[in-house]
């Protein structure tokens, strides 16, 4: 797989945040999220941040790896920062050119909200960092559950989940089977144009997406001929188990979560 | 045993691929499918396994007739493997992906344990239970396939294709387990196949063209027919080869396709000084 895809790959380590039930870790990110969504003012991200420091900082993964894992959303970033700025018009004007003008509340507003993305992508990338995707696609079946009531089925959710990942080398190594292809017939894509590297990409789109028709085609007859039914009762090989550590990690989350909301 | 009678299926859109189809294959017998590509082979298997079903006529596994209610007990006792060992693993890890056929199936997670382990023992395949099945070579994933397979203890095995995107010596690997498994475990195998030395193992070639069993036939018999050898894009090993030529200019060893036994034909003095 390419070494520069950081987003969403597991990081083998021993750390009590990989020791964590896949269940605590995914009920925590969504409290972590309301409690960003909720602090409003820098002090209250400042506390989030530190917590969240805290948290990475003993992940036994290094800091730059999270940070890495945000690169490729730093142009939304940049998008909702400018967008603040140009549309926020209270506060005291900073600069003024025609039409446009900065404010001190839109840079202050772009600031949060570029804040809070960070914090939210750095953090939930801690989830994947720590869990294998088979733990993960475990803890999502179980927190999905009470879907069941409503006719969502959990277990058709994590299949999916499960194929998408076990996939994602395959489709990798497809797509760079055929970049070489077209570079052993000239078209470097290094030496090329803006314009003639993105025609490039749709004549690598096409097979790439074609080839991923053909597979899902076949892995459905792979999957029907090893007794897959959709819905049906099925065993696991793996099981998960839920620990003292697990329970502490949410209290603390609940804890933050609920500062939050009171503050 | 197998029994296709009067078997007629038609892709939508397309000609009819079978009309009035029958094979009968006894239990315990390595059946070859041959033919030119685009004959019929791989619907053929696929309509043994459930995975297609026929217009019209009735297919029998061990006298149960495939239907919708039974499609999934037959499917437990055959095991299916397909030509690209990228497109049949479903999991990120080999352990999982073994497994996974057992958790269709319910077996309790101890049992499952258990039968992952001597399985991936008896293939030599311990050592990569925890990689992902990307990370493997061709014919390791295909090993991985077979293990996924016979976990479930199939009656009827039937390979797709299952060496033709496989090294030389991958693919002797596999055509060894493949006798193994035929020898010591009884399988009934249909084996879709351009491979000379795999229909050379088998017990019988059935030959599809244009969606007819054009020829059912020992395989040594499909070779001497050259003209149908060469439809069904097939080529003798040299062993076989040669000892056909020497036959039709007048040198009658036998026919043999292993290099020992020609030499041991053609100068059996130097078998014996040996």
């Amino acid at each position: 797989m390419d070494e520069r895809m950081v987003m969403g790959r597991y990081v083998a380590a021993q750390s009590w945040v990989h020791q964590l039930d896949p269940r605590a870790k995914l009920t925590a990110m969504v409290l972590f999220l309301i409690a960003v969504i909720c602090a409003d003012y820098s002090l209250e991200l400042a506390v989030i941040t530190a917590f969240s420091l805290v948290i990475l900082m003993t992940s036994g993964i290094p800091l730059r790896r999270y940070g890495r894992a945000s690169k490729p959303l730093w142009p939304l970033m940049a998008f909702m920062f400018l967008f603040y700025v140009l549309f926020e018009h209270n506060g005291d004007v900073w600069l003024s050119i025609g039409s446009f003008t900065v404010t001190s509340e839109g840079v202050l507003l772009g600031l949060y909200a570029v804040w809070r993305m960070l914090l939210l992508v750095c953090f939930t990338s801690i989830l994947t960092f720590t869990t294998t995707p088979i733990e993960l696609n475990l803890g999502l079946e179980a927190v999905l559950k009470p879907l069941k009531l409503i006719g969502v089925s959990p277990q058709q959710w994590t299949m999916m989940i499960t194929i998408a990942l076990r996939f994602i080398p395959t489709i990798f190594e497809e797509a760079n089977k055929i970049l070489k292809a077209q570079a052993s017939r000239g078209a470097d894509y290094e030496d090329l144009k803006l314009k003639e590297k993105g025609k490039l990409v749709v004549t690598l789109l096409v097979p790439v997406t074609v080839g991923a028709f053909r597979r899902a085609e076949e892995l459905v007859m792979a999957m029907e001929s090893r007794g897959y039914v959709l819905d049906a009762k099925r065993t696991s090989l793996r099981y998960l188990t839920w620990q003292g550590t697990d329970t502490l990690f949410i209290l603390l989350f609940i804890v933050l979560t609920a500062g939050m909301i009171i503050l | 045993m197998i029994r296709l009678e009067n078997i007629h299926f038609q892709y939508p859109k397309r000609e009819a691929l079978f009309s009035d189809l029958k094979l009968h294959v006894p239990r315990g017998q390595w059946v070859s499918i041959v033919g030119p590509n685009g004959s019929g082979k791989s619907t053929l298997v696929k309509l043994v396994n459930g995975l297609l079903s026929p217009d019209s006529g009735t297919i029998h596994i061990d006298g149960t007739l495939l239907d919708g209610e039974s499609v999934s007990d037959i499917r437990r006792r055959t095991g299916y493997l397909f030509q690209n060992p990228d497109n049949q693993f479903i999991a990120t890890t080999v352990r999982d992906d073994i497994a996974f056929g057992m958790e269709n199936r319910c077996v309790p997670r101890a049992d499952m344990k258990q039968r992952i382990d001597a399985i991936a023992e008896q293939l030599g395949i311990s050592e990569w239970l925890n990689r992902h099945p990307a990370s493997l070579s061709g014919g390791q994933k295909q090993r991985v396939a077979i293990a996924g397979l016979l976990v479930l203890n199939p009656e009827i095995m039937i390979w797709d294709e299952a060496t033709s995107m496989l090294d030389e010596r991958s693919k002797q690997d596999m055509l060894l387990r493949l006798r193994h498994l035929h020898k010591n475990q009884g399988l009934t195998i249909l084996s879709v196949t351009h491979d000379a030395e795999e229909i050379l193992a088998s017990d019988r070639a059935v030959v599809i063209r244009n969606g007819v069993i054009a020829a059912d036939m020992s395989p040594i018999q499909l070779f001497e027919d050259r003209n149908l050898a060469w439809e069904c894009r097939l080529q003798p090993p040299f062993s076989l080869a040669l000892s056909l030529e020497l036959r039709e200019k007048g040198m009658d060893i036998g026919l043999h396709h292993h290099e020992e036994e020609l030499m041991r034909a053609l100068w059996p003095s130097l078998h014996v000084n040996k």
